[in-house]
């Protein structure tokens, strides 16, 4: 009797050449873009949507094209603070077109799309037990984002993702072997074992991790032009990956993310040096080509 | 998934998707040998599971053009969903019968054909219909069900500010500069 790999296709559906067809779609339409870079953590709560901005801004001044995929459906953030929420989308051609932020960043955010009074929800058949089906409905949904908005030709993709170790590791499994990660962490040791474990859980993969940024790494105080520690001083362990840079906690900077204000209008602060010096060591992890365009 | 009919040792082929029935799916698998007919018939949670991989369900109508009529997967799942707001069911079966989100976007409630152009400003008056090209159309049926409601109520506004009752492809392209994208 015949073994199920000894059956060419599967009797006509063609689940699993529809699923290949839409990654060879994604796979095209992200042609152009040079580089995908992944922030994450696994932890929640650390600052990877507001480093995400952030650095995307500081690259964009550098002269780079930019785009960010607020990847965290469930949370998303971004739209907020873009300043991209209510955007309108405009049909292409064949794509949708992106809103941009005021200094060209195109954003996608379910925040554009959903009120923050409301959540992400989904049509079902079956009533209740989405713990069986919700990620591959939203990895679904992540690939028909890609496949179907005009990215065009981008120097820098940044998805900000979810928080949670283990959906980290999903993304690198959903997206492109190609795709880079980059880790945020906070200066708190149960923070760090997290991250730290999103490291061992991507490591086994084939994706690069180009370092991990200690985010709220102390604060600074505007009274004092000084940073001032802002968790208990701990000896971090070896993250067995590169430090691309500290970022301190700016609580001003923080109402204006939430305002949607972008860095490159605000004054120079030591947070603002600090995140240009993590842009750098971010281009510089990558390849040589990622020098700003002449 | 593949069907193998035991005494012919010959894969079996989809014939039909039967409409759905409660969030379950009946599909039905001939042996091309014997002519041996069977059905699966997927309980609500596999269909969620296989709906959720984002593609269509039903025979190849390239490879089986002469098939019975089959019906998309997003099919049963639009009418398996929980009855209580026939609103939202009204519009989940007319045009964001497949969109996800059609419980949960309040915008999705003026993008009706039904509504194009008639969505209710703050001051409360009616405002003018704006008719859409078939040109216009067509662009923004390319485009994803989650987007589309916000994209008509969008440029129907767009258009509205710019004194013209007409969205064209002339019009859509007039927006993407003017928002710089």
């Amino acid at each position: 009797m015949k073994g199920y790999h000894d059956i060419v296709g599967d009797g006509g559906s063609r689940v699993l050449e529809q699923v290949a067809e839409k990654q060879s779609r994604i796979t095209k339409g992200l042609a152009k873009v040079r580089q995908l870079v992944a922030v994450g953590s696994g932890k929640g709560g650390v600052g990877k949507s507001t480093l995400t901005l952030h650095l995307a801004g500081a690259l964009r001044a550098r002269g780079l094209r930019v785009a960010i995929l607020d990847a965290d459906f469930n949370g998303p953030s971004q739209a907020r603070m873009a300043g991209v929420e209510g955007a309108l989308f405009v049909p292409g051609s064949r794509k949708v077109a992106l809103p941009r932020t005021k200094n060209g960043i195109a954003v996608f955010s379910m925040g554009s799309l959903i009120p923050e009074s409301e959540a992400l929800e989904f049509e079902s058949a079956a009533q209740g037990e989405s713990h069986t089906w919700r990620a591959t409905k939203e990895f679904a949904l992540l690939g028909e984002i890609l496949e179907s908005f005009e990215w065009g030709a981008l120097d820098l993709l940044m998805f900000d993702l979810p928080p949670g170790a283990e959906r980290t590791v999903q993304f690198a499994d959903f997206l492109e072997p190609r795709t880079s990660f980059v880790l945020v962490t906070i200066p708190s040791e149960v923070a760090r074992g997290v991250v730290a474990r999103s490291v061992a859980a991507l490591s086994k993969g084939p994706n690069r991790l180009l370092g991990y940024v200690e985010n709220m790494s102390g604060y600074y105080c505007r009274d004092c032009n000084a940073i001032k520690p802002l968790f208990v001083s701990t000896e971090p362990p070896a993250m067995e990956i590169p430090c691309l840079g500290t970022v301190p906690f700016d609580p001003e900077l923080a109402q204006h993310c939430d305002r949607g204000t972008s860095l490159a209008e605000l004054p120079e602060t030591p947070v603002g040096r600090a995140l240009e010096h993590v842009a750098q060591q971010l281009l510089n992890s990558l390849e040589p080509t990622m020098e700003p365009p002449r | 998934m593949k069907f193998l009919c035991v005494p012919c040792d010959s894969p079996m082929k989809l014939q039909t998707l039967a409409p759905p029935d409660g969030g379950s799916l009946s599909v039905v698998y001939s042996c091309p040998e014997c002519g041996y007919e069977m059905a699966m018939l997927t309980n609500p949670f596999e269909t969620q599971l296989v709906t959720s991989l984002g593609v269509r369900i039903g025979p190849d109508t390239n490879a089986n053009a002469s098939s019975v009529a089959s019906a998309s997967v997003d099919e049963p799942v639009a009418n398996a969903r929980p009855s209580g707001d026939e609103k939202i069911e009204k519009n989940a079966s007319t045009s964001s019968g497949q969109c996800p989100f059609a419980a949960m976007i309040p915008a999705m409630q003026q993008g009706t054909p039904e509504s194009a152009g008639h969505a209710t400003p703050a001051n409360g008056e009616e405002p003018l219909p704006v008719r859409w090209t078939s040109g216009a159309e067509t662009r923004l049926a390319n485009i994803p069900e989650f987007v589309r409601p916000m994209a008509r109520t969008g440029i129907e506004r767009f258009a509205r500010e710019r004194g013209s009752l007409e969205v064209d492809e002339k019009i859509l392209d007039e927006a993407k500069d003017f928002f710089g994208m």
